[in-house]
C-alpha cells in the first residue's frame, strides 16, 4: 500500500536539536518507563523491522529501533518497503523474513489472520491511548486525510470543509482527490451534510451521487508523493491531502495548506507476521514503542501523532498544530471505521471502478 | 531452415530459461485460477459476466488498440525518411528514436506531466500568445495516456520498418512506374505490401507491450483509463486476491498468444504472395 505519509526529513540542524532533545529528556527520566525493558537482555538476539523506507522510517530507526538496541543489547535490522502482497506471501508460505512491520490500520483489520497476537504480558500497552491498541498490534503513529489547498490559487477565501471541496462554483478548476473508494465515501457524505456521527454504515448511493457532481472536474491520484505535486504546482486549488504531506511541502515554503475541519484520522499499526522467527524479540520491541519519549521523538522529526498521551509534553510548539491527536484536531474528525472497510472493501472497490469506468 | 536436428541442444540455455522463469510461474498461477476458492472456473466467470471486468479489459484493448494505430502513422514515415536520407541525416533520426528509448519510462511519463498539465509549457504558451482563455486538458485523461504511450512505443515500430524498407529493391517502385503507375498506386500496390512484414511485426510488438502497460495510464491517465494491469496489481495488493488476479493474467495471456497466432497467419499468407 502506498498512503503512507512518509515525509522528507527536517533540517539536519532541527533533526540533530530534536535528537540531542530526546536524549537529554531520557536522561533526565532517569529509568522511568524504560525500566520494564530495560531489564531485558536480549544480546545476541536479532530481529527484522520492516517499514515504509525513506525518511519515515529513518525516524522510526532513531526512535524506536536504536533505543531498543541500546537497552537490549539485540540488533534489529532494517528492511522493507512495506508491501501488502510480499507480506501475504511470506505468510502464506510460512516463512516471513519480518519481524515487526508497520501497516496500516484498515490492512490490519482486513487481515487479521496474518499476524500474531501480542503477549501483553511483555507488551505494556496501558500507557497508551486504548483507541490505539490491538490484539495484534499497538499504534505507533496517527495521519489523517484533510481538506487541503494552495492559497495562490484559491487566496483569501480557503475551503472550511469538504463541501467547499465539492463546491464547483466557489472553487472552479480541478480538484484533486484520492483514487481510493475509502475515505471517498466518507468525504463525499460529510461533502453532503452527513453529520460525522452519522456516517457509519455509510450511505454508499448518496455517495456516489455527490461524486457525480463533480466528476468532471477531479484529477484522481493514487500516489501522495504524485498529489503533493499538483498542490505544490497549483494544478489544483483544494482537494484531500494527508496532514503529513501537507507538513511537508508547507515547512518547504509551499504555498499549500490544510484545515482540521472534518479531519479523518487513520492509524498506523506495528505488528509481528504469523511464524515470525525472532517474535519473542518483537514482542519487546513493542514494549519499547509504547515510551512517551520515543514516540515524542518520532512526532517532533516528521509530525505524526503520538499514540501515548504522555508524549505530548515533550512536542516543540511548532510541531504541535500539524498533529492528528491534539484534543483540539482530534474534535473536528473522525476515526476511519476499519471494521466497516474489512467487511466492506472488496465489494465496494468494485463499484468504485465501475463507477469510474462510467 | 538452417538450423540441423543434431544442434538442437544449443537451445537448452534458453529453453531452460524460459521453462524456470516463465512456464512454471504461468503454471502456477494457471493453478490458481482454477483452484481457488473451489475447483472450477468461478474466477473465469467472474470476469467474463461483471461489467468492471469486461469494461476494463475493452479499455485495453482499445488503448493498445489506438496506441497501435498511431504508432504504425506516425512511424511509417519516419523509418522511410531514415532509410532515404543521407547517412549523416540517418544517423540523427536514429539517434532521436533511440535516446528517448535509452531513457526511463517513469522519467519520461513524469515529464509528460509536466509539460501537458493546465500550467505546463504547452497551456502556458497557448494562453502567453492568446489562442486560448482557459487552459486545455491534455492530461489526466486518454489523450494523455496515448501520447506517453505512442512516444514509449514508436522505436518498436520504427525499426523492424527501417530493416525491412532498407533490403526492398527500389528498381520495383521504379518499375511499376514506368509500367504506368501513378506513384500513389505504386505506393500501395507495390511499395506497401513489400513493407508489409516489417509494418505487421512492429504493430504486434507495439501492441502486445501496450496491453501489459502500468505505469503510463497510472500516470497519465484520469477516472476511465484504467487498465487490466493496473487492476492485477490492485486485486494482489489490496485484497490478496491470487486467484482472480491469475486469471485475469491467463485473459490476457492467452488473448495475446491468440492475437500472435493471427497475426502470423496474416505474415505467412502475404509472404506467400509477396
Amino acid at each position: 500500500m502506498t498512503d503512507q505519509t512518509k515525509l522528507a526529513g527536517l533540517s539536519r540542524r532541527k533533526f540533530l536539536t530534536t535528537s540531542l532533545y530526546a536524549s537529554a529528556s531520557v536522561a533526565a527520566l532517569g529509568i522511568g518507563t524504560r525500566s520494564a525493558h530495560a531489564a531485558v537482555d536480549l544480546s545476541g538476539r536479532e530481529m527484522v523491522f520492516a517499514s515504509w523506507g525513506g525518511s519515515y522510517q529513518a525516524a522510526q530507526e532513531t526512535a524506536y529501533c536504536n533505543p531498543f538496541m541500546e537497552a537490549t543489547g539485540a540488533t534489529v535490522i532494517q528492511d522493507g518497503p512495506m508491501n501488502g502482497s510480499k507480506l501475504r506471501t511470506m505468510v502464506e508460505a510460512g516463512a516471513p523474513i519480518w519481524d515487526t512491520v508497520d501497516v496500516t490500520d484498515t490492512f490490519l483489520v482486513a487481515n487479521e489472520e496474518l499476524f500474531e497476537d501480542l503477549d501483553f504480558d511483555i507488551v505494556d500497552a496501558s500507557p497508551l491511548d486504548q483507541a490505539y491498541v490491538h490484539q495484534k498490534g499497538i499504534g505507533c503513529i496517527i495521519w489523517s486525510y484533510n481538506v487541503a489547498f494552495n492559497t495562490d490559487v484559491v487566496g483569501e477565501n480557503t475551503p472550511q470543509n469538504w463541501a467547499d471541496v465539492f463546491d464547483v462554483e466557489k472553487f472552479p478548476g480541478k480538484r484533486a482527490l484520492r483514487d481510493r473508494v475509502y475515505p471517498m465515501m466518507e468525504i463525499a457524505l460529510m461533502a453532503d451534510g452527513v453529520a460525522r456521527e452519522d456516517l457509519y454504515p455509510l450511505d454508499v448511493d448518496r455517495a456516489f451521487a455527490k461524486l457525480d457532481t463533480i466528476k468532471d472536474h477531479v484529477i484522481w491520484y493514487t500516489s501522495n508523493s504524485a498529489a503533493q505535486q499538483l498542490f505544490v504546482d497549483g494544478e489544483v486549488g483544494v482537494g484531500v491531502l494527508l496532514n503529513g504531506r501537507t507538513f511537508d511541502v508547507f515547512k518547504k515554503g509551499a504555498p499549500v495548506n490544510l484545515t482540521w475541519e472534518q479531519n479523518i484520522r487513520s492509524i498506523d499499526y506495528l505488528v509481528i507476521p504469523k511464524g515470525a522467527p525472532n517474535a519473542e524479540v518483537a514482542q519487546h520491541f513493542m514494549n519499547a514503542t509504547v515510551d512517551a519519549d520515543n514516540q515524542a521523538l518520532m512526532a517532533n522529526t516528521l509530525a505524526y501523532a503520538p499514540c501515548n498521551p504522555a508524549a505530548f509534553d515533550m512536542i516543540e510548539d511548532d510541531v504541535l498544530p500539524w498533529l492528528a491527536t491534539t484534543q483540539e484536531n482530534a474534535d473536528k474528525g473522525i476515526l476511519i471505521n476499519a471494521e466497516y472497510w474489512r467487511d466492506n472493501l472488496a465489494e465496494m472497490t468494485e463499484r468504485w471502478t465501475e463507477w469510474k469506468l462510467s | 531452415m538452417s538450423f540441423k536436428d543434431r544442434n538442437i541442444w544449443l537451445l537448452m540455455p534458453a529453453l531452460l530459461l524460459i521453462g524456470i522463469c516463465f512456464l512454471y510461474p504461468v503454471s502456477w498461477l494457471l493453478q490458481r485460477s482454477v483452484s481457488e476458492p473451489v475447483w472450477g472456473l468461478q474466477n473465469y466467470f467472474t470476469i467474463f459476466s461483471k461489467t468492471i471486468y469486461l469494461g476494463v479489459l475493452w479499455n485495453t484493448v482499445a488503448i493498445a488498440g489506438a496506441t497501435t494505430i498511431l504508432c504504425a502513422l506516425i512511424g511509417f514515415p519516419v523509418a522511410y525518411s531514415m532509410v532515404h536520407s543521407s547517412p549523416w541525416v540517418r544517423k540523427i533520426l536514429i539517434f532521436s528514436v533511440l535516446i528517448p528509448f535509452w531513457t526511463s519510462i517513469l522519467v519520461r511519463s513524469f515529464a509528460w506531466l509536466v509539460i501537458l498539465q493546465r500550467g505546463g509549457i504547452i497551456n502556458d504558451v497557448l494562453i502567453g500568445v492568446g489562442m486560448m482563455a482557459e487552459p486545455l486538458d491534455l492530461v489526466y485523461n486518454r489523450f494523455g495516456v496515448l501520447l506517453g504511450m505512442v512516444q514509449v512505443l514508436l522505436p518498436f515500430v520504427v525499426f523492424p520498418l527501417f530493416s525491412v524498407m532498407a533490403r526492398i529493391d527500389g528498381s520495383f517502385v521504379r518499375a511499376a512506374n514506368n509500367l504506368g503507375a501513378t506513384p500513389i498506386r505504386a505506393f500501395f500496390r507495390v511499395y506497401l505490401p513489400l513493407c508489409l512484414p516489417g509494418l505487421l511485426t512492429g504493430a504486434m510488438l507495439v501492441f502486445i507491450i501496450a496491453l501489459g502497460y502500468f505505469i503510463t495510464p497510472a500516470l497519465l491517465g484520469g477516472r476511465g483509463d484504467i487498465m487490466i494491469a493496473q487492476l492485477i496489481f490492485e486485486r494482489i495488493d489490496e485484497f490478496g486476491d491470487w486467484p482472480l488476479a491469475s486469471a485475469l493474467a491467463i485473459v490476457l495471456l492467452v488473448g495475446t498468444g491468440l492475437l500472435f497466432l493471427l497475426i502470423n497467419a496474416l505474415l505467412k499468407i502475404r509472404g506467400g504472395r509477396i
